[in-house]
């Protein structure tokens, strides 16, 4: 059995599968929950409790996540975090020439990949803004789930502010003014289109693959598939990306030494 | 000897002429121990947190010294900032001199400039003549320190960008600055060659992050051209003193510095250009302007306050030298 661990900033993303690459189990952790309860300190960095996971013999470990020099685990493959993604999109979609759009709870990449190799890339810097983060504030200060936030797209209210501080008192400004919640949620998430839009329209491609934890709502995907025009597709499992991409690699490498013997 | 701090390149060449030291205000910020508390002391002072870090660290490190109470600051060609600087700076007790490097190159305008120059500083045009002659050798040292880098392999990225940079004020004093340049060349002849795989450029000012060339080499990269460094120390040495600083790249447009730039990959095999940018600076939307015109990969890097690469930058770095491979 291979696992693939995306360690991201606020979550912990685990797939592991059968050496064929089938899927026998996921599952997102909490990340200080994950280091709390299946983290165990090691002299050599951190050893990954797979019993207490439930998940019996692992056979490879391919980790990656936020800064690989920070991750240290015990006896694991660590690979760059933009790579592992891109290899994720590749495995989950077949497609070889386009441009992935990855928002996570604190990131956002947009990694430009032509004949499968990732040619430019491009991440938001040290700012939450458009990311979940961001969209979990706004769900809050509108007191709706996020499901209910990612439905809605159509006419947005016009708010300025992405801050996910200043944000929030934009929106409720919005609200006393009297905007109902589908309005108020399309302006929430345009605001999220209008933050990636420079970074997807410099690495365009003819399809955009979509992924992270906000892909799993619908409002920004068709907002992108509307303004831009452009084919948008959310593979199977979208937050797993990273992690799938881990596996990807270690099948990819496999694949290769078989041929060579 | 009176020293007089400089806010960037300058023709030190009058400076010296005139008996005085140029101190190099960037060099004295960045290497300071406290180089962060020196931004929050500016701040602290009223600096808006929203400007470039670099300025609120050379407004410090001139309040903070002792022995500093002139400073030339370059008004044209170099940072707008600059201006509200000098008149912080004057409102310290500080006497200020501008300089300006006109936008256009103008071989006129920037006569007059050092005329005007050599004039504030009382000093005349032959013992201008004579300093240069005397800097021609040493540059020609620093430049071969470069060719050495590239060429030979047996110079780090590192130590390139610390002897270039250091040509903008020679340290304050060229003889013992040429005394460890000729240390230094003696000391690499027996050097092993870096065998890194990845060869980078670097584009832009000079880092405000303390470890970067190292973090590079880490990974398996080393940079093999540093553009504005090797700007700062000259490598075009000719004969007419006015002619050597409208040869110097960086004040004036962007595009000379892209052709600079072209030549400079081409020559020395880069694969992949950090282009590196100050948070706050309108360089960055030159940013731009290097994309569309300069054909290999390119990454761009933010930095803000002195200090370490932090984890996101690495994670970038990596991604992208991953990409070069
Ligand atoms: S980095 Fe930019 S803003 Fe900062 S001093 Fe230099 S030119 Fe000015």
């Amino acid at each position: 059995m291979l696992c693939g661990i995306d360690l991201g900033s606020r979550s912990v993303k685990l797939v592991i599968t059968d050496t064929a690459g089938k899927i026998e189990f996921t599952n997102v952790f909490e990340t200080v929950r994950f280091y709390r309860e299946y983290g165990k300190r090691h002299q050599d960095g951190l050893v990954v409790d797979f019993e207490a996971l439930g998940v019996g013999q692992i056979s490879e470990v391919i980790a990656t996540g936020y800064g690989r020099n920070t991750i240290d685990i015990v006896g694991a493959t660590v690979i760059p975090e933009l790579k592992a993604h891109a290899l994720g999109a590749i495995w989950q979609t077949g497609l070889t020439d386009f441009t992935l759009l990855d928002l996570g709870g604190q990131d956002s990449k947009v990694i430009k990949v032509r004949k499968r190799k990732m040619v430019d890339f491009a991440t938001n810097d040290k700012c939450a803004a458009s990311t979940g983060r961001y969209l979990e504030n706004m769900a809050s200060v509108l007191d709706i789930s996020l499901e209910e936030l990612s439905r809605y797209s159509d006419n947005p209210v016009e708010l300025n502010s992405t801050c996910a501080i200043f944000g929030e008192s934009e929106l409720i400004g919005r609200i006393v003014e009297g905007y109902g919640i589908p309005e108020l949620s399309a302006g929430v998430n345009y605001t999220i289109y209008k933050r990636i839009k420079p970074m997807l329209t410099s690495l365009i491609s003819d399809t955009i693959v979509f992924t992270g934890g906000v892909a799993l709502g619908q409002a920004i995907r068709r907002l992108i598939e509307q303004e831009l025009k452009r084919e948008v597709v959310v593979p199977q499992h979208p937050q797993l990306n990273g992690a799938i991409g881990c596996v990807a690699h270690a099948l990819e490498k496999r694949e290769q030494n078989a041929a060579r013997n | 000897m009176s020293r007089i701090g400089i806010t960037t390149t300058v023709p030190i060449e009058i400076i010296l002429a005139s008996g005085q030291v140029p101190v190099d205000l960037n060099n004295i910020f960045i290497t300071d121990k406290e180089a962060s508390k020196l931004v929050e002391a500016a701040e602290d002072a009223g600096y808006p947190r929203n400007i470039c870090g670099w300025i609120k660290g050379l407004y410090s490190t001139v309040v903070n010294s002792n022995d500093i109470d002139k400073v030339i600051a370059v008004t044209q060609g170099d940072c707008s900032n600059t201006h509200a600087l000098m008149e912080t700076l004057e409102l310290a007790g500080v006497q200020t001199l501008p300089f300006a490097y006109p936008f256009d190159r103008d071989y006129d305008l920037l006569k007059l400039q050092m005329d005007k120059l050599i004039a504030a500083l009382g000093t005349d045009w032959e013992a201008v003549g004579k300093v240069t002659n005397r800097l021609k050798s040493l540059r020609q040292k620093v430049a071969e320190i470069d060719r050495l880098t590239w060429q030979e392999n047996t110079v780090s990225g590192f130590d390139n960008h610390l002897f270039q940079v250091s040509c903008s004020d020679f340290d304050g004093d060229a003889d013992s600055f040429e005394q460890r340049v000729d240390e230094f060349l003696a000391k690499t002849q027996a050097a092993a060659e870096f065998n890194e795989n990845i060869r980078l450029g670097f584009i832009g000012v000079p880092p405000i992050f303390t470890d970067l060339y190292t973090y590079f080499e880490q990974m398996g990269a080393r940079v093999v051209f540093n553009e504005v460094q090797r700007q700062f120390a000259m490598p075009n040495v000719v004969e007419d003193l006015v002619e050597q600083y409208r040869l110097y790249t960086y004040p004036y447009g962007v595009f000379g510095r892209i052709q600079d730039i072209q030549a400079e990959i081409e020559k020395r095999n880069i694969d992949g250009i950090i282009h590196y940018v100050q948070s706050f600076c309108f360089r960055q939307i030159e940013d731009m302007i290097f994309r569309e015109k300069l054909d290999v990969p390119i990454l761009t890097i933010e930095g803000d306050k002195p200090g370490r690469v932090d984890a996101r930058t690495k994670l970038r770095i990596d991604s992208f030298l991953e990409m070069l491979k």
